[in-house]
């Protein structure tokens, strides 16, 4: 009788020591996946950074040749009254663009997420890129000239969207908080901050907003490049 | 020689329950490393992502410096010849004008029909809504977002300085004021990408849907997009010195 106990109980302790075998190799081969997606991984991550610096490399160059191009064409334009008035024109339209840094009176806004655990619930505290669109929005409504969010200069193909906690502007990622700059009329520009409006729906709803006015807002050019792969001239 | 028994059964048992607890601790191994292993997928789709971005930036770079430098040259090697300057100027200048969407642009892309329902094709709990800014500056931005060259509502030319507002009931959009129920938005992209933005799984066409509103889309490979008739102001800005 005890002889057949013991048996019994030997045979499930080799049973589970050959279970515990199998999980040890299981985890083993997990362990193994993990360090070559780890492997994969930072090969990607220096992969990103090769890239990024590549780019970066290139925009330097591109922006010492633009600088040379002004200067040639400029001097090329000398002396003719008729080129000279197509040579601005180029300028004013880099200008309008945002090919260039400007500066000028405006307003400074900035929206942080509220931190208030309040009886509003969270999501309506924290800052969304359909809160940005709106100010922009609101901003080119008050006649704003260049607006920039973050650093990055809203031009005609911005798009401002949301991937997770992160916004995306000119495929910049940014998150609270998000100052958005504009150059215009600052008295015109300071509607948005009225009672009634925007800002104050946003600060209700827990976010915090700062709004400020200034003589000298400076905003950088446009990082990016206009370029047409589907829309032809007709 | 019974009490040794019992004690070798004892010892046995304390064996078999060490086992047990060890190998419920590699579970617990086993679970988290696997979910660890979730995250540095999702961590290499993502940063597969970033690499695609930097890569599109470096390339549109690197094309507008070829662009420039033969530009350049151009200058460099004419000065004498002012023709040749004079076309160069306004080789330059015809590509700023359509940057600024002061050209009428045709090419692949979309046709987006925004109206509202009628009341007879509403389900029981939906009521009519009418179309309002949000939705359109929603529209407008998700197309931005996959990339359209060239945008229009009602053949309003959207650029650098378009607001969309509601005022009364009428949208103004730049200095125009629509009063309508429809609303015909063009779009020169990807049709593909236009098109998923708005009416993939998840797009701001369901939302509309369910407010009421009727969401129609149309790809075309010669979308027409008209020219921005009004003036931009640059009564404020100054390039930086």
């Amino acid at each position: 009788m005890n002889k057949w106990t013991e048996a019994i109980i030997l045979m499930i302790m080799c049973f589970m020591l050959g279970a515990a075998i199998v999980i040890q190799v299981n985890t083993v081969n997990n362990n193994g996946t993990t360090n070559s997606s780890n492997q994969e991984e930072s090969n990607l991550k220096s992969q990103v950074l090769k890239m990024k610096e590549k780019y970066e490399n290139q925009y330097e160059e591109l922006e010492k040749i633009s600088k040379e191009l002004e200067e040639t064409r400029q001097q090329a334009t000398s002396n003719n009254s008729e080129l000279e008035e197509l040579e601005s024109k180029i300028k004013e339209d880099n200008l309008i663009l945002g090919n260039t840094d400007v500066t000028g009176t405006g307003v400074k806004i900035t929206l942080t997420d509220g931190k208030e655990a309040s009886q509003l619930d969270t999501e309506s505290l924290l800052v969304h890129a359909e809160n940005v669109l709106a100010v922009v929005n609101e901003l080119k409504n008050a006649g704003a000239e260049a607006i920039a969010i973050n650093g990055n200069r809203v031009v005609s193909t911005t798009a401002i969207s949301c991937d997770g906690n992160v916004i995306i502007v000119n495929g910049e990622k940014i998150s609270s908080p998000i100052e958005i700059t504009a150059i215009g009329l600052s008295e015109q520009l300071a509607t948005l901050n009225r009672a009634g409006g925007t800002l104050e729906y946003f600060t209700g709803l827990g976010k915090i907003v700062d709004f400020k006015k200034s003589q000298n807002i400076q905003i950088p050019k446009y990082t990016g490049v206009y370029s047409f792969r589907y829309a032809n001239t007709k | 020689m019974e009490k040794k028994e019992k004690i070798i059964m004892t010892v046995t048992i304390g064996i078999m329950c060490f086992l047990l607890v060890m190998i419920i601790f590699m579970q617990f191994k086993v679970v988290q490393e696997s979910e660890k292993t979730d995250i540095n997928t999702l961590q290499a789709t993502e940063l597969r992502q970033e690499l695609a971005n930097w890569k599109t930036k470096y390339e549109e770079a690197k094309e507008k410096y070829d662009e420039t430098a033969e530009t350049l040259k151009t200058y460099k090697e004419e000065s004498s010849a002012e023709s040749k300057t004079k076309q160069t100027l306004e080789e330059e200048l015809e590509k700023l004008e359509k940057a600024l969407g002061r050209t009428d642009v045709e090419g692949e892309g979309v046709i987006i029909t925004l109206s509202e329902k009628k009341q007879s094709d509403l389900k029981e709990d939906e009521e009519i809504v009418s179309i309002n800014a949000e939705d359109l500056i929603t529209i407008v931005n998700s197309l931005k977002d996959s990339g359209a060259e060239a945008i229009s509502i009602n053949d309003e030319r959207i650029v650098n300085s378009t607001d969309i507002v509601d005022v009364g009931d009428t949208i103004k959009i730049n200095s125009k004021h629509l009063r309508t129920n429809e609303y015909q938005i063009k779009a020169i992209g990807n049709g593909s990408y236009l098109e998923s933005s708005i009416f993939g799984k998840g797009g701001y066409s369901e939302t509309l849907d369910s407010s009421g509103i009727k969401a129609e889309i149309q790809k075309s490979n010669r979308v027409q997009i008209s020219k921005y008739n009004g003036e931009f102001e640059t009564n404020y800005i100054e390039e930086a010195k």
